[in-house]
């Protein structure tokens, strides 16, 4: 994909709005994860206006984004940087770029295709079994729940199975 | 007797059970007859990052019923509502039309937070919850992206939830920082990092109790506590409840019915304190 082709699908996902960013950095300086982030999300709108692929595909902000809109409130541009990180997350994960906040993406969704509904212990369980370093804190806070009669394997089951695998493979490939 | 259609959502059977059992249990109380979404399924959360795919799902829940849905997530919520102002757009209204069973004709949304701030004015409540300061927690999606229940920017619809219920509320300047809970399990340190400040700044207004509206804000602020009291070496003690837990006690409601055993910080001693106040102690 050629730069130029990846800032007008970006633009495409997410909004014709984003070519009007003025550089402002109102989103950035509400954003409640800033400070961890390596390109702020004012810096990521930039690279992809840039058309600079593999800067923004590669950003770890993408993952630090914890989809809290104050952003998407504040923008002067009525522009939705949240659908910026989307519209990346969606282009990582065609790509193949890996990595642990994807695997996660990847197995919540799955589970959603599969069976309808989360279950929060299935879900822990698949993502510690690729990321072992995240098992303690897990079994951890499974301890806690468990204690407290608030864990459950069986979210019940959706009879509208069809539906959502017609929604997954018509409205998945945009 | 009000009939409302209540979507649940996936966190109701198991980390936000007590949000679950006491919703069901205020909506009795209230007189408002919550029936169970037919056949509902997950919204997608925030792990969705296909707009298109997201609505479909949302949508797909909104034509169980042509009743007014009521969730309790303000994750859910937020994507509900954003659904319905997206499928005001006649091109993706059809698209998303033609792969759904029942077709999509529009919706009426609505947080249990209005349920009971609509059902609870003008009415007596049993028990004042006076003497008790509470901090609203509202995290982030509760208001935004915004036309919703309140400014997203000035919100003071918790505030007059907790002034409706007798008790006092105590302003707390982080009260919407996000808990971090969408990437918690990718990014424990930067969640936990947030839900610190959350909690240490709700003690430092000088709440007793910290009142939540999401099943994940919850999870973040109440489970989570001991691991963050171990890893900072404070002593937090910090109950977190459910507006349905307070508004429940406000309304006479028993401890079981409310669930308030499954919270990790009991709040048992505030309640007793409300107890002795009202018996005159
Ligand atoms: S707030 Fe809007 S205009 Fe300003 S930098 Fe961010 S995206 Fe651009
Ligand atoms: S939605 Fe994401 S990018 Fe926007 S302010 Fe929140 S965390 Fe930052």
């Amino acid at each position: 994909m050629s730069d130029a082709a990846f800032r007008e699908e970006v633009v495409r996902l997410a909004g014709d709005e984003i070519r009007t960013c003025i550089q402002c950095g109102t989103c950035s300086s509400s954003c409640s994860t800033a400070h961890l982030m390596d390109n702020s999300i004012r810096k990521l709108i930039r690279l992809v206006l840039e058309g600079r692929r593999r800067e923004a595909l590669a950003s770890e902000s993408i993952w630090l984004c914890t989809s809290c809109l104050l952003c998407t409130v504040r923008c002067p541009r009525g522009i939705r940087p949240k659908a910026v990180v989307s519209a990346l997350r969606q282009i990582c994960e065609r790509e193949g770029i890996s990595s642990r906040d994807a695997s996660f993406e990847r197995i919540f969704m799955d589970q959603i295709r599969s069976k309808g509904r989360i279950s929060e212990v299935l879900l822990s369980a698949a993502y510690a079994l690729r990321n072992p370093d995240a098992a303690v804190p897990i079994m951890e806070m499974g301890i806690e729940l468990l204690s407290r009669g608030k864990v459950s394997l069986d979210p019940g089951t959706v009879k509208g199975m069809d539906e959502i695998e017609r929604i997954f493979r018509e409205l998945g490939n945009d | 007797m009000t009939e409302i259609a209540y979507y649940p959502g996936c966190v109701s059977k198991a980390t936000g059970r007590e949000y679950d059992i006491s919703t069901r249990s205020v909506a009795r109380a209230l007189g408002i007859e919550l029936i169970e979404l037919d056949d509902w399924s997950c919204c997608g959360a925030t792990h969705v990052p296909n707009e298109t795919l997201a609505i479909g799902l949302a949508a797909r829940n909104l034509t169980q019923t042509e009743l007014p849905v009521m969730t309790t997530c303000s994750i859910c919520y937020s994507n509900l509502r954003t659904a319905v102002r997206r499928l005001e757009d006649n091109g993706l209204r059809a698209r998303v039309n033609s792969v759904l069973e029942r077709k999509y004709k529009g919706a009426r949304v609505m947080h249990v937070v209005e349920m009971l701030s609509e059902s609870l004015r003008n009415r007596e409540l049993p028990i004042k919850l006076s003497g008790l300061r509470v901090t609203p927690y509202y995290g982030c999606l509760l208001t935004r992206p915004g036309n919703g229940i309140d400014s997203p920017e000035h919100p003071k619809v918790l505030e007059d939830m907790v002034r409706m219920l007798g008790a006092e509320p105590v302003e707390s300047p982080l009260k919407m920082l996000c808990c971090g809970g969408p990437i918690f399990m990718p990014r424990e340190d930067a969640a936990l990092e947030s839900v610190y400040h959350i909690l240490q700044s709700a003690k430092r207004a000088g709440a007793d109790a910290i009142m939540v509206v999401c099943p994940l804000c919850h999870l973040m602020l109440d489970a989570k506590q001991g691991a963050i009291e171990r890893r900072y070496g404070v002593d937090l003690g910090m109950p977190v409840l459910y507006i349905t837990q307070l508004a429940g006690i406000a309304l006479g409601l028993g401890p079981e019915e409310l669930a308030l055993e499954m919270n990790s910080i009991s709040p048992l001693p505030l309640l007793e304190r409300v107890y002795q106040r009202m018996t005159g102690d």
